[in-house]
């Protein structure tokens, strides 16, 4: 064994730091901290070499080493690197970042002794008889700890929710003593019973559990309501029959969460599930890193960043609405946590599948090649669940009154009558999007991004929807000094106001990021809304998928004119999923949905494969078009952004770097910079030059030999770069 | 010199609901109907005419009290309504009750 340590450690280089380690029994995958210039940092250990290129006299020992810390298996380190290389991104950086935070620290890392409480000798000797028959409590927790063996709080509570205080008694007795226990039992809880599938439905869970354990990526392309989550909660059931098997389930949001959460635990009381997203704290997050890793964790649920946490044995992984777009990173490692998961699976070898209504082009674009495998649901999952009626209202003729028409307020109105609930959709949050003076035309920008700030009329601020920056609306116009400015345009906020003025007797509930940022206001607007305790919903994309709310019956759509003529290529796609979903939102039980979308331009082909909710369709007129353009997934792009204070050094270095891409071998396609449509961002002056190539091969070579010129270019210096492998936004 | 004042009574014939800019300055917008005697061209005639008057501030206040059918006399100045229109408003700056409606 070499007495080098090869190190990863959180710095932008792609490469790994040699240190001297003489006395300790770490190895690959532990954790070390070492000294790096005038700090000491957490590292990880990569291997063990018996030299250096460097002189042994120039290299510091380690400081300190955890070797008592289970190490990061193989599988993670080498999905990271895959990564890493994939999207250009040192590999120390992007395996620190993709660790709980705790583990960044100098800190040992462990999971908390779990504390229980057993019978003493002397109370079983005893027996129960010596537990006057009045206290009932004691008496219950006395049988439930000679039938299960010790016990912790999380099954105690599950007996009766005051039984600290009995413990307490039977604890000054002597008949129970803390012991540490090693996992909760399992009591004998009842897991709700599974729904019978629909044929659709079993077929799907029979063909992926008949083509057996080996990697194979599979579509499951399933109208809205017709029972996703069921397959993969029974595909989960048959393949967790393996005592050691794990499953990793990906979802978009974490507002999504709690609901899926809700419907796992039921579904499975006796198999630990851990969930891991951006909110839970950072002792929460760690503790079901390591429970996931060591094996302990049957289920593990989570948003973009869990993809990376570290299994046991996984046996299978499924992505719920692959297409969204949250399972991109936007910043450092720019990857897709779908992608990522696809390749997991692959280095596993274990089946995937991908669920979605309105799965993402490339993915539908490599079912219909073959290399997915195609699983359709085409019907509801509850029988009598028709499907919803969409119509379009012409705004040129119906022209909206302070942002509603009125034949959806007419509609609204027949809900109201009836008991129903509708849910108006506007994918903007706040007051209005624009503060206009009209006697000059001055609209309020952001001083440092390309935008205009967005009225919160409630707080009485202004706020750039982009970087944050809040401010208080000004007294006057600062250009002509009228202070009569006019918030303009609509957003969520302003329509709940004009929908209290339209329909007084209403209660009204707007959901958006704003009104939901407590921590259980999404679980409590839940139970509001199946609690019939709200009868019309204003909201963003937020309230667009997952939830079912069986009392919901209209959905009206307010304004989505503004993504039809984006000058994003995938706009159109974004556009169809996102009111594919929300349509889906109406009549998901036994009473009929109805659609309606207000627009300009009811004739938009998006509208007319939308009345038919017909994807493949949809997606076919999409792929003809990609394909004439030559647009992904005909081609695979890399994009490289770079941003600094001032414009010229963010000219200069792109120009450099066109002009070293054209000096490098490779059938790829180098477009000049040009500018963002947000050119200015949180201050900074923004450029982009786009690469295209006919294959990923063809691409990744390219990059790496262009990228590590880029690295190496003065110009970088002078401002912030990043390069986007399969970038999702322009 | 540049000028622009109007000083103008008349019956109050609109009043709008109070409202606030997003700054937080309440502002009243209501309508003045004038008709007085005038001499022009060496003669006595009749004039009418209503204007549109918005208060701000201090003035919308004060312009709380008035009723449909009161009478007031105003002094402001002249502004266009908005960028494109050539309708003319009265932003008053001073503000007297005549009397009650």
């Amino acid at each position: 064994m070499g007495s080098i340590l090869r190190v990863a450690l959180d710095v932008p280089l792609a490469t790994l730091f040699d240190y001297l380690d003489g006395v300790s029994t770490v190895q690959p995958g532990q954790r070390v901290l070492v000294p790096f210039g005038r700090r000491r940092v957490i590292g990880i250990v990569i291997t063990r070499a018996a030299t250096s290129e460097f002189p042994i006299t120039k290299l510091k020992p380690i400081a300190y080493a955890y070797e008592d810390e289970a190490p990061l298996p193989q599988a993670t380190l080498k999905l990271l690197a895959f990564c890493a290389d994939y999207y250009q991104y040192p590999f120390g950086q992007a395996l620190l970042a993709a660790l709980p935070s705790r583990l960044r620290e100098a800190q040992p890392a462990s999971l908390p002794r779990r504390m229980g409480y057993a019978l003493t000798s002397a109370a079983t000797e005893a027996g129960m008889d010596a537990i006057p028959s009045r206290a009932v409590l004691q008496r219950k927790i006395y049988q439930a700890l000679k039938e299960s063996g010790p016990l912790g709080a999380e099954n105690l509570v599950a007996i009766a929710s005051g039984w600290r205080a009995a413990m307490r008694q039977m604890q000054d007795k002597g008949w129970v003593s803390e012991v540490e226990i090693e996992k909760p039992a399992m009591l004998a809880v009842e897991p709700k019973a599974a729904p019978a599938l629909n044929p659709d439905q079993q077929l799907a869970v029979d063909s992926i559990l008949a083509a057996g354990p080996g990697f194979r990526v599979w579509l499951l392309h399933g109208i809205t309501g017709s029972g996703k989550t069921e397959v993969y909660m029974q595909l989960l059931q048959a393949m967790l029959a393996d005592p050691a098997a794990q499953a990793l389930v990906l979802v978009p949001e974490i507002n999504l969460t709690p609901q899926l959460e809700a419907r796992f635990r039921a579904r499975f009381p006796n198999h630990p599930i851990v969930m891991l997203h951006s909110q839970m704290n950072e002792s929460e997050r760690l503790h079901g890193w390591l429970r996931a890793q060591n094996g302990e964790a049957r289920i593990v649920i989570g948003t973009r960043l869990s993809g990376f946490t570290p299994m046991a044995r996984p046996a299978v992984i499924i992505v719920d609405e692959e297409h969204d777009s949250s399972y991109k990173q936007q910043d450092a490692m720019r990857y897709s946590a779908r992608d990522v998961a696809i390749m997991r699976a692959k280095m596993a070898d274990v089946p995937i599948v991908l669920g979605s209504a309105t799965p993402s082009l490339e993915t539908w674009h490599n079912a219909q090649a073959g290399r997915y495998k195609l699983l359709t649901l085409t019907a509801r999952a509850v029988e009598s669940a028709a499907l919803p009626r969409v119509r379009c209202i012409d705004t040129r003729i119906q022209r909206p009154q302070d942002g509603i028409s009125a034949p959806l307020i007419a509609a609204m109105r027949q809900r109201l009558e009836r008991g129903e609930q509708s849910l108006l959709f506007i994918n903007r949050r706040g007051y209005s999007p624009v503060l206009l003076c009209s006697a000059c035309a001055w609209v309020a920008p952001c001083t440092r991004c390309s935008s205009r700030l967005v009225v919160h009329l409630r707080e009485r601020k202004l706020r750039c929807h982009h970087c944050g920056h809040e401010q208080r609306p000004p007294l006057q116009c600062p250009s002509c000094g009228n202070p009569d400015l006019h918030p303009t345009g609509h957003g969520t906020q302003r329509l709940e106001e004009v929908l209290a003025g339209i329909f007084p007797e209403a209660r009204i509930l707007r959901v958006d990021r704003d009104s939901m940022r407590r921590k259980h206001a999404i679980k409590d607007m839940t139970a509001q809304v199946h609690a019939n305790e709200v009868d019309i919903l204003v909201g963003t994309q937020m309230l667009a998928k997952g939830h079912d709310f069986p009392n919901l019956t209209l959905v009206g759509v307010v304004d989505t004119d503004s993504a039809l003529f984006s000058p994003d290529f995938r706009a159109a796609e974004r556009l169809f999923a996102q009111l594919l979903q929300v349509a889906g939102r109406a009549g998901r039980a036994d009473k009929p949905g109805e659609v309606l979308i207000q627009t300009n331009f009811p004739d938009h082909v998006l509208f007319h494969a939308l009345q038919k909710q017909d994807y493949p369709e949809f997606a076919v007129s999409l792929l003809e078009e990609r394909k004439l353009a030559h647009f992904p997934p005909y081609c695979f792009e890399a994009l490289l952004r770079a941003e600094a204070t001032h414009f010229g050094p963010v000219q200069d270095f792109l120009e450099r770097a066109v002009r070293v891409a054209r000096t490098i071998e490779g059938k790829v396609t180098v477009y000049d910079p040009v500018r963002p449509q947000m050119e200015r961002l949180k201050g900074m002056e923004r450029a982009q030059l786009l690469i295209q190539a006919d294959s990923r091969q063809v691409l990744q070579q390219f990059l790496q030999a262009w990228v590590a010129e880029l690295r190496a270019l003065p110009q970088g210096g002078k401002v912030r770069w990043s390069v986007d492998v399969d970038p999702l936004e322009f | 010199m540049i000028s622009n004042r109007l000083v103008l009574s008349g019956e109050v014939t609109e009043v709008a609901e109070l409202r606030y800019t997003p700054a937080g300055i309440p502002l009243l917008a209501f309508t003045l109907k004038h008709a007085s005697q005038q001499n022009e061209a060496g003669m006595n005639r009749q004039v009418e005419c209503e204007v549109p008057a918005v208060a701000m501030a201090k003035m919308a206040e004060q312009a709380k009290g008035l009723k449909l059918g009161c009478h007031a006399r105003v002094a402001g100045f002249l502004a266009k309504r908005s960028l494109n229109s050539r309708q003319l408003v009265l932003h008053i700056n001073e503000l007297e009750i005549i009397e009650k409606g």
